[in-house]
C-alpha cells in the first residue's frame, strides 16, 4: 500500500551546521490519525511546513501518493497542497478583513475551482460545524472555537487527501477542542491521512497513532 | 494537477481584498490622484501653453514656402504635377496674375483682386465641392467689400469674364497676404501662368529642405524674375519654443514619478509588512509565489486607474475654472498610462517581497 505521504532521508536546518532533522523518515497512510508529538523547540511546527511542501529539505523527499513532490518548482507545490492538502493552523489563522464565507472559499481560488459550486460545499462544511448563521460576519465577531471550526470548514472545502494541523486545540476550551477532533477524526475515516502536531494528551489519546520527534 | 486560478478569479478577489483595506486602497488612489494632478496642473498648464503658443505660431504660417514670379517669368500651373513628385509637402496651390473684380449689381463697386487658382485640394483654402468652372469663392470680409448680400452674387471683371460668387470659409493664414481675394478654382488640366505659388510643408523642420525642392522644380526661364520667401524664421522660433518648454516639462515629469514611486513603494512595502501574516497564511493554503505578486499588482492597477481618472478629472476642472490651456487628450492618457506603469514598477519589489515570506514564520503562534 503507498502511503498517503512519506517522508525519506529528509534533512532539514535552518543554517547548515544545525540539521533539525536529519535523514528522517515517517509513513502516513490514508484514514489514520497520527499525533506528532516533542518537546517545544524540537521542530514540530517545522516538520509540518516540510510535511506541507512550504519548506523544502535540503536532502531525502517527501512522497504525495507515491510521487516525489518537495523536488517540484514552487508553482507545482503550491499546486499540490491547494489539491491534495488541507491545513488546520492553531489560531485559525484567518483573514480578519473578509467574511466567514469568504475565509472558508479562500482555498477555491488557488484551486482554480468556480467559486459558485465551492460555495455550495462550503455552506454544507459550515452548517456541519454550525458556523453557517456567521457566514456574513467577520472573523473577529465570532468566538475562538467558532473561528477555528471555520478554519475547519475552510480546510475540509476540498476534501483533502492529507490533512495538516498545527496545534489545532492549542487555544480552545475542551468542548471545542473535542468538536475539533472528532472532525478530524471523520476526516480520516473518510480516507485522508490526517497528521497533527499537538501537546494535548486528549488529543493524542484520540489519535490512531502517535509519532514522537 | 488542474490549472491554478483563474484570471477572473484572481482580478475579483484582488479587488475584493482593496474595498477590505479601504484605508490602505484609499492612500493609494489618492498618491496616484496627486501625481496626476500634480502632473496636469504644472506640467500640463505648460503643456496646453506651448500648444497653444505654437499654435499661434503654426497659424502665422510656420510650414509656409511662397514662390512670386513676374508676369513673364513663364511659371505655369503644370508645376503643381512635379511638386506632387516631392515628399514632405502637406498642400500645394498655385494663384494667376490678378485681375480686378466689381460686383456686377453695383457699377463702379469696389473692385477686389480676382485670382484663378490651381490646387491639390481647394478645401484647404475653404472651398467646398460643388464648384463648377464659372463659380467664384470669396471669404466673408471680402463678399461685404464686393456688397453681395446673403452670400449670393456675381463678379465682373473689366475683360468681361463673369462668375457667380458664393461664400467660402474664413481663408487660413498662410494666404493672408493675397486678402481681399476671389478666387476661381481650375481644373488640374486648365494650364495657366502663375503668378504666386505656396506650399505648404508637413513639419517646420522641412520648410528648407522642401523650399530646396521647390526651386529645382519651378522650370522658369529665368530664375532672377522669381522670388522665394519661407517662414524659416518662424520655425527656428517655433522650435525653440517646443525645445525649452519640452525640457522643462520632462524634468518636471520625471521628478514627479521618481517621487511618487518612491511614495507608492513605501506604502506598498508597509502594506504588505501589515498583512505578511495574510500573505503567509495564504501560500500555505496553495497560493503560488506567482499569484501572490499578480494579486497584488491587480490590487495596484486598480487603485492607479482609479486614483488617475479622479485626478485627471480634478485637474482638468481646475485648469477649465482657471481658465488656462488644456494640454491635448493624448497628452491626459499618457499622463494616466505612465501612473498606472510607475505603480507597477515601483509596487513589484514589495510584490515580490510578499510572495516570498515565509509561512512558517508568519503563522507562527508565540
Amino acid at each position: 500500500m503507498i502511503p498517503a505521504l512519506e517522508a525519506t532521508g529528509v534533512r532539514f536546518g535552518y543554517d547548515k551546521t544545525n540539521a533539525i532533522f536529519a535523514d528522517w523518515s515517517a509513513e502516513f497512510f490514508a484514514g489514520e490519525t497520527v499525533a506528532v508529538t516533542a518537546p517545544s523547540g524540537r521542530g514540530k511546527s517545522t516538520l509540518l511546513y516540510l510535511l506541507g511542501l512550504m519548506l523544502k529539505p535540503s536532502a531525502g523527499h517527501i512522497w504525495v501518493d507515491g510521487v516525489s513532490a518537495s523536488g517540484m518548482g514552487d508553482a507545482r507545490r503550491a499546486a499540490v497542497r491547494a489539491h491534495e492538502f488541507g491545513f488546520v493552523f492553531q489560531d485559525a489563522a484567518l483573514d480578519p478583513t473578509r467574511t466567514v464565507l469568504d475565509n472558508v472559499l479562500e482555498t477555491a481560488l488557488y484551486r482554480g475551482q468556480s467559486r459558485s459550486v465551492a460555495k455550495l460545499r462550503a455552506i454544507e462544511l459550515m452548517e456541519q460545524f454550525g458556523v453557517n448563521l456567521r457566514a456574513a460576519a467577520k472573523p473577529g465577531e465570532v468566538s475562538g472555537g467558532q473561528a477555528q471550526r471555520i478554519a475547519l470548514c475552510r480546510a475540509m472545502l476540498n476534501d483533502p487527501k492529507i490533512l495538516l494541523a498545527d496545534e489545532p486545540t492549542g487555544n480552545l476550551d475542551p468542548e471545542s477542542s473535542q468538536v475539533v477532533v472528532s472532525a478530524l477524526s471523520a476526516q480520516a475515516r473518510a480516507g485522508a491521512a490526517v497528521i497533527v502536531v499537538t501537546h494535548d494528551p486528549a488529543v493524542v489519546a484520540q489519535c490512531d497513532r502517535r509519532l514522537e520527534l | 494537477m488542474k490549472g491554478g486560478a483563474r484570471w477572473w478569479a484572481v482580478l475579483r478577489e484582488a479587488l475584493a481584498t482593496a474595498r477590505s483595506q479601504p484605508i490602505a486602497s484609499s492612500v493609494a488612489v489618492l498618491l496616484v490622484a496627486g501625481m496626476c494632478a500634480t502632473i496636469l496642473l504644472t506640467t500640463g498648464r505648460t503643456v496646453g501653453a506651448e500648444q497653444s503658443v505654437l499654435g499661434s505660431i503654426d497659424a502665422a504660417g510656420t510650414r509656409s514656402i511662397v514662390v512670386r514670379a513676374e508676369p513673364d517669368a513663364g511659371l505655369t500651373s503644370d508645376v503643381l504635377q512635379r511638386l506632387a513628385m516631392i515628399d514632405g509637402i502637406e498642400w500645394a496651390g498655385a494663384f494667376s496674375i490678378a485681375s480686378d473684380a466689381s460686383n456686377v449689381s453695383i457699377p463702379g463697386g469696389a473692385p477686389v483682386p480676382l485670382r484663378l487658382a490651381w490646387g491639390s485640394s481647394f478645401e484647404e483654402i475653404g472651398i467646398g465641392p460643388g464648384r463648377s468652372d464659372d463659380s467664384a469663392w470669396a471669404a466673408p470680409e471680402t463678399l461685404e467689400i464686393l456688397g453681395v448680400r446673403e452670400n449670393v452674387g456675381g463678379v465682373v471683371t473689366p475683360e468681361g469674364a463673369s462668375y457667380s460668387v458664393g461664400n467660402a470659409s474664413p481663408s487660413p493664414a498662410f494666404i493672408d497676404f493675397l486678402e481681399p481675394l476671389i478666387i476661381v478654382p481650375q481644373e488640374a488640366s486648365a494650364v495657366g501662368q502663375v503668378s504666386v505659388l505656396i506650399v505648404i510643408a508637413e513639419r517646420p523642420d522641412l520648410v528648407e529642405p522642401v523650399a530646396d525642392a521647390v526651386v529645382s522644380v519651378l522650370s522658369v526661364g529665368d530664375p532672377a524674375k522669381v522670388k522665394l520667401t519661407t517662414s524659416e524664421g518662424l520655425a527656428d522660433l517655433r522650435a525653440l519654443v517646443a525645445g525649452t518648454l519640452g525640457d522643462f516639462s520632462r524634468d518636471l515629469v520625471l521628478v514627479v514619478f521618481a517621487v511618487t514611486a518612491v511614495l507608492v513603494a513605501g506604502i506598498f512595502y508597509a502594506l504588505v509588512m501589515m498583512r505578511r501574516k495574510d500573505f503567509g497564511r495564504r501560500r500555505a493554503l496553495g497560493a503560488s509565489r506567482g499569484l501572490i505578486v499578480a494579486m497584488l499588482l491587480v490590487q495596484v492597477v486598480a487603485s492607479s486607474i482609479a486614483g488617475s481618472v479622479i485626478g485627471s478629472s480634478v485637474a482638468a476642472a481646475a485648469l477649465v475654472y482657471s481658465d488656462d490651456p488644456l494640454p491635448g487628450p493624448d497628452f491626459f492618457v499618457a499622463v494616466a498610462a505612465l501612473a498606472v506603469l510607475v505603480t507597477i514598477v515601483a509596487a513589484l519589489p514589495p510584490a515580490i517581497l510578499a510572495a516570498n515570506r515565509d509561512p512558517l514564520k508568519e503563522l507562527r503562534v508565540p
